[in-house]
C-alpha cells in the first residue's frame, strides 16, 4: 500500500511516497541513497542501522518508515559540517576506534546523542550506552576512549 | 525475509482504534512502538493484513497523579518512564526494571502497553507492576474496563485481552510512606538480553508501628507468566526489618519453591531456581537495609 511520508533528514525536508512495509534503514538506503546506515543484523541487537530520530538514538531496522512521519533525522551522513568531520568522528580516527567501519556509523551517532544529553560521562556510563552497538572488530576498548577523549576535549576547547 | 505487505491504517483517536480494530478481526495487528511486532513480521512468525498505527493518537503517553494514585498512558516511551520523576519517586522498581529493557535504541522506541501486551513471562515491567498491585485500563468496543494485573497475563504471549480490545493505561496506587523497592534482572550478558530471572522486592513500612505494612515479591522467567509468591510475603508481613532480615534466607527458599520454571535455550530450571533463591536473598536484603537505616534515623532517611 503507497503512503505519502513526510520527514528531515539531516536538515533536508522530504515528501516521499513509499510502500508502507518499508522500514526505515530501506528508505535511506535505497529511497535517499544515504548508505552510511548499515543494516547488520535487521532485527534490533547490533545497531549497525541506528539513527538519530527527534534526539533519540534508534534502530531504524526496527521502524516502519510511517513510524518516521513528521520526525527530524539524523544519519552519519549530517554529522560533518562543510566537509569538516564532527570532533567524534575525529576522535574515532585519530584514537584507531574505526577497522571495518561496519559499526562505526551506528555507534558515532549513539555516542553523539549520548554527548548532546551527558557532557561528561564516564566509561561506565558511555559503554552502557553503547551497549546497544556490536564490534566484532575493535574489542571496544579504542572505542570508548574516543568518545572519553571528545568528551574531555569539548570541555578543553570550551565547546557545549 | 521480507516483510509481506499490509495495509496501514493511522489512528487519529482510541475510539476509532478500536472501532478499526473490531472491524478487521484477527487478520489485523496494532503498532505501538514496533519493536516486538516489526522482528516477528520479519521472522514471518505475525504476517497481519492491517496494521492500525497508534502513535498519532494524542494523550497516551506520560505518567500522572490521578485520583490518588499514578496513571501511566500505555504508549508511554520505556526511555521517558525510566527517568521518569513520578516513577523514580513512587514506583522506583518499575523505572529501574523498563530501564534494563533491551538497549537505549530499543528503550526510545518500545512503550510499556507493548510490553505487557506482548507479555512474555520475563516481561521485566510486569514484576514490579505485579508487586505494585497495577490495574490495566482497556478500551473495548463495549466500553472501559479495569482488569487486575493478577488476571491479564493468561500464559506464556497471552493474555485476557479480548480480540477488539486495547490497553490505555496502567494504574498503581500511591505507596503509603516512603517506597523501599528494588529490580533485579539476571541476564547472561551485561546488558541488552531477555531476563532470566527478574525479581522485583517492594515494601512498604509502617512508620508508628516499625513494621512491614506491605510486602510483595514479584518474579518473572520462571513461571508461565510472571507471579507473585505469597507464601514468602506472608513470611514478613508485619515483621521489623530487622527481624524479616533474619529471615530473608528463609524467604528465598520459599519463592524459589514457589516458580515452575522450565529448561530452554538460556538457562535450565535448575539454575533459574537456584538464582531465585539468590536474587530474593539479594533483593531483600538491599532494601531491607535501606529500611532499617531509615529507621535508625528515625525515618528520616
Amino acid at each position: 500500500m503507497k503512503l505519502p511520508l513526510n520527514l528531515k533528514v539531516n536538515g533536508r525536508a522530504y515528501a516521499l511516497e513509499i510502500e508502507s512495509h518499508r522500514t526505515l534503514t530501506e528508505i535511506l538506503r535505497d529511497k535517499l541513497g544515504l548508505l552510511g546506515t548499515k543494516e547488520g543484523c535487521g532485527t534490533g541487537k547490533c545497531g549497525a542501522c541506528t539513527v538519530i530520530l527527534n534526539g533519540r538514538p534508534v534502530n531504524s531496522c526496527l521502524l516502519l518508515a510511517v513510524q518516521a512521519e513528521g520526525a527530524e533525522i539524523t544519519t552519519i551522513e549530517g554529522l560533518a559540517i562543510d566537509g569538516q568531520p564532527d570532533p567524534l568522528q575525529q576522535a574515532f580516527v585519530n584514537l584507531g576506534a574505526v577497522q571495518c567501519g561496519f559499526c562505526t556509523p551506528g555507534m558515532i551517532l549513539t555516542a553523539k546523542a549520548l554527548l548532546d544529553s551527558q557532557p561528561n560521562p564516564g566509561p561506565e556510563q558511555i559503554n552502557q550506552a553503547l551497549s546497544g552497538n556490536l564490534c566484532r572488530c575493535t574489542g571496544y576498548n579504542k572505542i570508548t576512549e574516543a568518545v572519553l577523549a571528545c568528551a574531555t576535549g569539548e570541555k578543553e576547547t570550551g565547546d557545549a | 525475509m521480507r516483510i509481506r505487505p499490509f495495509e496501514y491504517l493511522a489512528a487519529s483517536s482510541l475510539e476509532e482504534a478500536v472501532e478499526l480494530l473490531s472491524r478487521s478481526g484477527s487478520k489485523a495487528r496494532l503498532l505501538a512502538g514496533g519493536t516486538d511486532l516489526v522482528p516477528a513480521m520479519k521472522k514471518g512468525q505475525e504476517q497481519p493484513e492491517k496494521i492500525i498505527g497508534l502513535g498519532a493518537i494524542p494523550g497516551l503517553e506520560g505518567v500522572r497523579l490521578s485520583q490518588g494514585g499514578l496513571s501511566i498512558g500505555a504508549l508511554s516511551r520505556l526511555a521517558d518512564l525510566a527517568i521518569n520523576p513520578l516513577l523514580l519517586q513512587h514506583a522506583p522498581a518499575l523505572a529501574r526494571a523498563v530501564g534494563l529493557i533491551g538497549s537505549w535504541q530499543i528503550r526510545g522506541v518500545a512503550t510499556i502497553g507493548g510490553n505487557i501486551c506482548h507479555a512474555s513471562p520475563a516481561a521485566d515491567s510486569a514484576g514490579p507492576l505485579l508487586a505494585l498491585e497495577a490495574e490495566v485500563k482497556a478500551l473495548g468496543p463495549q466500553g472501559r474496563r479495569t482488569i487486575p494485573l493478577t488476571e491479564f497475563f493468561t500464559g506464556p504471549g497471552q493474555t485476557c485481552l479480548a480480540g477488539d480490545e486495547l490497553v490505555e493505561s496502567l494504574e498503581l496506587p500511591l505507596a503509603q510512606g516512603r517506597p523501599a523497592q528494588t529490580y533485579l534482572k539476571l541476564m547472561r550478558k551485561k546488558a541488552v538480553d531477555l531476563a532470566l530471572v527478574g525479581v522485583a522486592v517492594c515494601l512498604e513500612m509502617d512508620s508508628e508501628s516499625q513494621s512491614l505494612s506491605k510486602v510483595a515479591l514479584a518474579l518473572g522467567g520462571v513461571a508461565a507468566t510472571p507471579i507473585r509468591v505469597p507464601e514468602a510475603e506472608l513470611l514478613l508481613l508485619g515483621k521489623s526489618p530487622a527481624k524479616a532480615l533474619s529471615l530473608a534466607s528463609e524467604a528465598s527458599r520459599l519463592a524459589a519453591n514457589g516458580c515452575r520454571p522450565i529448561t530452554d535455550v538460556r538457562a535450565s530450571a535448575a539454575y533459574r531456581k537456584q538464582m531465585v533463591k539468590v536474587f530474593v536473598r539479594r533483593g531483600l536484603t538491599q532494601v531491607l537495609n535501606q529500611l532499617s537505616g531509615q529507621a535508625q534515623a528515625g525515618g528520616a532517611g
